[in-house]
């Protein structure tokens, strides 16, 4: 009987001390978490952001945020884009987890199904500024709704190093075909036989070492006209572009490391941008072209610039006449999940740090594009490669959005171009391999 | 003031504690409850009481995160579940199972990946431990600083400055590792060893990715180009022929507990036996095979049997250092990073739960048959 007792006290212990923990359960609109004072916290997840970045948002955005809205505090988190897939399941599956996430390009379709439709809070008729956004809101879409706002565009262009071409014979600007990529890969790229690798690389694209990444099959891809889906939606790598496309990516990465089964060294590790010169040595960094993001050219204020070109990728006119330049546009955005109970903070958060002054501070803090049009003043045009940038966006600009079960895909391409470049499978099985799982992965 | 966080968490804490401490409680009497329905005598029934009161803190930790996301994932390896479509499970029997087993050619390259990991990374893994251990076991001056120093990676793990460092070192122009080797081949005979083993190596793995592809386009062409030039270095974490092989180097590098359960294995065995046939003219190298290595089965079983669960289950090496270099994923990629991959890059925790579920059976035949089979070379005479 005393143990009874003993037992039936803890129990009601636990149970008044149960009722105390969960008082804000029932309802909708409950904050997430609140202080002493009754604060709402509005929560932020930022990935790979630069301390500049975050440092003027907590000592601007945050506090004149928090001015106009009494009662609610803003908590920023800093992850990384290694791991985020993980982090972002966890998000989900629980159906909790910050206000406002980071997301990439082609990360709308992906999580779509649970992200908040904005449209009523950031829509045209709720928000007019929207109408200043370029092209990269259409990757912050799902099914048509607005579901965040894109931060910057970060467009793949094409750097070359103009006296590496010279010192190689090669005057005639950028190549603009298939074959003269594979014929300036040819000439320019120079192998150390001592090391049996090479000292310089005519071309780096995406993922240097394999020359296959799918972000640059896709740029090559677009920029001979072709399609992803066919007009019934389906996928369309048995088209002719994608198998120029595969050819093409297999004849530069021969041109430049050999065949696999005798292939050469890839260049050594780089202090700064592959195209750069390394201030301790003098020595180049290795590539005469890069095919890359503005972040991974040298930083504005280096002295290589004088020697660098910037081009959009030309395609293949002589043998597609569809072919047309084309710069991959990427972009950041920020979204906000369906599980949040805080979308009308969000939105409030969202306008505030995309104002036409403020997207153009957050990309001055990094160096990139604003996404918004109206925001591309100041350290935009005052820099030369800013500036020209900007216009080869805007001309030449191809969205990274709308690809269904991107991650999918990805995953697709990935394992059949690693097997392209291992010669394992010829161009025309690749195509096969991928319009298969692909195929089916979107059944 | 139930409003505060800090308040709430504390209440929560203090909550979590009563509900063990009740959970014990319960626990405990059911014991003593099923005891007394047994007939057990009231003296022997509070020991019992006593004994799961004790225990249950545990058993209700086991149960709550252990056997609970067990059930879970038993169950949802039977739906299709995926969790950004906003939408709950659906029950599809046997249908994950059966794609994994008939229909899916990337769960079968994981499973042949996995088997080429398991096949030469652990006996390497184990030789280069017990290397290791019989070196330190001869009572050199140091021998803490350097059984430190070989522990060293298994304290700092796969974290992000271990990859970079791997990295750099796997650099097929500028890495160490070739540069070492490099220097070596200057000399005749090991530029040969270098290059048959290049040439050995790039053979066996271009097997297996032929067995990943149904098809051999890779291995008839190695063995068309012959044996590689005298300049030919590997190419680490390069080419799809290195990649398994860089992950290789990775779990050797890692086999610090195995030395050390090597090195305790070696300080048991008695100093009589070596001392008796050293004095009957028996060199070092006997001595090793004839008493130590028979002596010491027992822990290379123990190793053997861990270090195949470890290898069948291997997932952060391969994740350091190939997830930001996706085209050589596939030719390296494992049974778990597979599962990693469904279950969290593409979001299909029901197939994912089925892979784990498919590695567990695996796991539990492996070892089953190493247990069966240790009656055959394990040797407990001085334990």
């Amino acid at each position: 009987m005393k143990k009874f007792s003993v037992v039936a006290m803890l129990l009601i212990v636990a149970m008044v001390l149960a009722a105390c923990g969960t008082p804000s359960a029932a309802g909708t609109q409950a904050p997430a978490a609140t202080d002493a004072a009754g604060t709402t916290t509005l929560k932020i997840y930022l990935l790979d952001y630069t301390a500049d970045t975050i440092t003027w948002l907590e000592n601007e955005i945050n506090p004149a945020f928090e001015a106009a809205h009494p009662g609610v505090k803003v908590e920023i988190t800093q992850g990384s884009w290694s791991g985020w897939d993980t982090t972002f399941a966890g998000f989900f599956a629980a159906g909790d987890g910050p206000d406002i996430i980071n997301l990439g390009s082609e990360m709308n379709t992906l999580y779509g199904p649970s992200l908040a439709d904005m449209d009523s809070y950031l829509g045209e008729a709720a928000w007019p500024e929207i109408t200043n956004f370029g092209p990269a809101l259409e990757n912050a879409k799902y099914e048509g709704k607005l579901r965040g706002l894109p931060i910057f565009t970060a467009p793949r262009y094409v750097f070359c190093r103009t006296d590496l071409e010279e010192a190689g014979g090669w005057t005639t600007g950028t190549p603009k075909s298939f074959a003269e990529w594979v014929d300036f890969a040819k000439k320019l790229t120079k192998i150390d036989p001592a090391t049996n690798s090479l000292t310089q690389q005519a071309l780096v694209p995406v993922d240097a070492a394999s020359m296959a990444d799918w972000q640059w099959w896709l740029l090559v891809y677009y920029s001979i006209g072709g399609e992803l889906y066919k007009a019934n939606g389906t996928p369309n790598f048995d088209s002719p572009e994608a198998l120029a496309t595969t050819q093409f990516l297999l004849d530069m990465r021969q041109a430049t490391y050999g065949p696999a089964s005798d292939a050469v060294g890839s260049l050594p590790a780089a202090t700064g941008s592959v195209i750069d010169v390394d201030d301790a040595t003098g020595a180049n960094n290795g590539a005469v072209c890069l095919a890359h993001s503005g972040w991974a050219a040298p930083a504005f204020d280096r002295p290589t610039w004088d020697k660098i070109s910037i081009d959009p990728f030309y395609g293949d006119p002589a043998n597609f006449p569809n072919s047309k330049p084309v710069v991959l546009a990427f972009n950041d955005w920020l979204a906000v999940p369906e599980y949040s109970k805080h979308k009308d903070l969000a939105a409030d958060w969202l306008k505030l740090a995309f104002t036409k002054e403020a997207n153009n501070k957050w990309n001055e803090t990094m160096g990139l594009i604003p996404a918004r049009n109206d925001s591309q003043y100041g350290f935009v045009t005052e820099s030369p490669q800013l500036k020209q940038e900007a216009e080869l966006a805007s001309q030449y600009g191809v969205g990274f959005a709308g690809i269904k079960e991107s991650a999918k895909l990805q995953t697709i391409m990935q394992d059949a171009l690693g097997k392209l470049i291992t010669e394992e499978l010829t161009p025309e099985e690749v195509l096969a391999k991928i319009q298969a799982d692909y195929s089916a992965a979107l059944q | 003031m139930l409003n505060n966080p800090y308040i709430k968490v504390l209440f929560t804490a203090i909550g979590t504690i009563i509900f063990i401490l009740i959970g014990s409680y319960l626990i405990a009497q059911l014991a003593s409850f099923i005891a007394k329905l047994f007939g057990v005598k009231a003296r022997k029934r509070e020991n019992i009481f006593a004994g799961y009161f004790f225990a249950s803190p545990w058993i209700i930790g086991f149960l709550i995160f252990v056997v609970v996301p067990l059930g879970f994932s038993l169950y949802w390896s039977f739906t299709d579940y995926r969790v950004t479509s906003g939408q709950p499970a659906q029950w599809v029997g046997f249908q994950n199972y059966t794609t994994l087993l008939t229909n899916d050619d990337n769960f079968k390259a994981s499973l042949y990946n996995t088997l080429y990991l398991t096949v030469f990374g652990l006996p390497l893994e184990i030789a280069f431990a017990l290397f290791l251990a019989v070196l330190l076991n001869q009572k050199l001056k140091g021998e803490k600083i350097f059984r430190m120093a070989f522990y060293l990676p298994v304290v700092l793990g796969f974290n992000t400055a271990v990859l970079l460092c791997w990295r750099l070192m796997l650099n097929t122009g500028t890495g160490i590792i070739n540069q070492i080797l490099r220097a070596l081949s200057s000399f005749g005979p090991f530029n040969y060893l270098m290059r048959a083993c290049i040439y050995i190596q790039e053979i066996v793995s271009g097997f297996f990715l032929g067995l990943n592809n149904g098809n051999f386009n890779l291995l008839d062409k190695i063995l068309a180009a012959g044996f590689p030039a005298p300049n030919r270095v590997p190419l680490w974490v390069q080419s799809p022929l290195w990649s398994k092989m860089s992950v290789v180097m990775l779990i050797i590098w890692g086999c610090g507990t195995m030395m050390l359960i090597f090195l305790a294995g070696l300080n048991n065995i008695p100093k009589e036996l070596h001392e008796a046939a050293e004095v009957d003219g028996a060199t070092s190298w006997q001595r090793f095979w004839k008493i130590s290595f028979p002596l010491i089965s027992p822990y290379i079983f123990y190793n053997l049997v861990v270090g195949m669960i470890a290898s069948l289950q291997i997932f952060e090496p391969i994740y350091v250092l190939y997830r930001d270099n996706q085209p050589l994923v596939s030719s390296a990629i494992s049974m778990v990073y597979y599962l990693w991959q469904k279950s969290f890059s593409h979001f299909e925790i029901g197939y994912g739960s089925a892979i784990s579920w498919l590695v567990l059976i695996i796991i539990l035949v492996v070892t089953l048959i190493q247990f069966w089979l240790q009656n055959k070379w394990v040797n407990y005479d001085v334990y």
